[in-house]
């Protein structure tokens, strides 16, 4: 079976969107963001990552998404 | 040569006279062809259609080939195989599914079911053996990416098939078809490539909504958890005295369960009827809508091929329980895209308008049962 020939332009494609991590401190329940990790998962408790407020060293996952870009008014 | 060129130009010379005669024969040259062969048009208008239709399959092509290379990539990656597993994926992209006969429509749903059932489990058990590292639920979420590459090579061989005919057959209104859908293929085939991206990383897509309401749901009330059938689980935790069970697929890995037998199976073995039977799913969006948009209504609200819709169904019509649904829109590349914020922030107000309904409708001391549709790649039991 024949292959398409001509090759397409230069037209660029689409952003992969990246999603962020939202996670909860167990110690002070002050929510934080960082860029997703892989195998971050909605309600997994995470033990290697201090609280920026507190200091806390165990904090769970609560959302995981992509951010929407806020419009300029 | 010049020079003569250059008196045929010249009016001083009669130039003018032979330019225009020129033009002249030019211009009678076209009308005659246009007079001899009508359908010079149409070709010059199939060979233009056919360059436009080469260019979109190129990309196509190009789409296909960067989802393969995801896939090997990430079963390279995860599963560490001792082999390239590069010609089995090639091979596992071809698989088909044949549906079930249905000139006698009588038992169709469990026929399909079965079939479906079994290329699931061979599917799975194909990639399993091609990942010996794996986890189970890497396999899962492994499986999807296999599943979205075979997705992109159908769409890819379909397009080229009517590509390939067209230009074959010349003929302009078959040609015209698929150039008429190619933008939204193409639109379809860019979500593909970002569900690759998002099914190789554990990224929770738009279409986890349903698990990832039921997963709030259940955050740190569960009493007891038990796998109902393949693939499923039941959550069953207390508000305010009524019992909740929650079923949905074990995530984090990408999968959906069995949530029609899964609520079949736990209602069967109740001892009391629950109040009501709610479901929660992504449905799909018009254009123009606003994405994480929240519907309510009655009804089973579960998409694909329809086994669990139907059993849910059947269970609920025999013994008299109310069904009610609550549905968030979504485009169908932001079902299959990593969760967009709106989709999660719809995420909480839904699971608001659960409890608020259940507190309503369900009485102290009975029971209800909760059910998170959806793909539930990313989203853990807790």
């Amino acid at each position: 079976m024949s292959e398409p020939s001509i090759m397409m332009g230069g037209r660029s494609r689409e952003r992969t969107p990246e999603p962020l991590t939202f996670l909860k401190c167990l110690s002070c329940g002050v929510e934080n963001s960082r860029p997703f990790k892989e195998n971050d998962y909605v309600l997994k408790i995470v033990e290697d990552e201090k609280c920026p407020k507190c200091g806390g060293t165990r904090s769970k996952i609560v959302n995981i998404y992509v951010p929407e870009k806020k419009e300029s008014k | 040569m010049v020079v003569l060129f250059a008196a045929l130009l010249n009016p001083s010379t009669g130039g003018d006279n032979i330019l225009s005669l020129l033009l002249s024969l030019v211009w009678f040259a076209f009308l005659m062809i246009f007079f001899l062969y009508p359908s010079f048009g149409q070709r010059m208008q199939l060979s233009y259609m056919l360059r436009d239709l080469e260019r979109k399959l190129n990309k196509l092509k190009i789409i296909k080939d960067e989802i393969n290379q995801i896939t090997v990539e990430t079963i390279k990656r995860v599963g560490k195989p001792e082999k390239d597993p590069a010609p089995d994926i090639n091979r596992l992209s071809e698989f088909f599914i044949i549906q079930p006969e249905s000139m006698d429509p009588y038992g169709l749903v469990y026929k399909l079911e079965h079939i479906l059932e079994t290329g699931e489990s061979v599917y799975e058990q194909e990639v399993a053996k091609l990942a010996p590292h794996a986890t189970e639920h890497q396999v899962k979420s492994l499986t999807n990416l296999v599943e979205v590459l075979r997705g992109i090579n159908t769409i890819y061989r379909v397009v080229r098939h009517y590509y390939l005919l067209g230009k074959k057959t010349a003929n302009i209104y078959m040609v015209l078809q698929i150039q008429m859908v190619l933008p939204q293929i193409i639109e379809i085939a860019e979500s593909y490539r970002q569900a690759a991206v998002a099914f190789s990383k554990g990224q929770p897509i738009g279409d986890g909504v349903g698990p990832l309401v039921a997963a709030k749901l259940v955050n740190g009330m569960e009493k007891e958890r038990y796998e109902i059938a393949k693939d499923t689980v039941v959550q069953e935790i207390e508000l305010e005295n009524r019992k909740v069970y929650v079923v949905r697929a074990i995530g984090p890995g990408g999968t959906v369960g069995r949530p029609g037998e899964g609520v079949k199976q736990l209602v069967e073995k109740l001892p009391e009827n629950p109040k009501l039977i709610i479901t929660i799913d992504a449905a799909l969006k018009l254009e123009g809508e606003e994405t994480g948009k929240i519907a309510e209504g009655v009804g089973v609200a579960i998409g694909g091929p329809g086994v669990d819709k139907y059993k849910i169904e059947e269970l609920a019509k025999s013994r008299g329980i109310p069904l009610y649904a609550f549905v968030i829109f979504q485009s169908i590349t932001e079902a299959i895209t990593p969760m967009r914020e709106s989709i999660a922030k719809a995420a909480d107000q839904v699971l608001e308008k659960v409890k608020q309904l259940i507190l309503e409708k369900v009485k102290s001391g009975e029971s209800v049962v909760v059910a998170g549709i959806g793909n539930t790649i990313g989203v853990g039991l807790g």
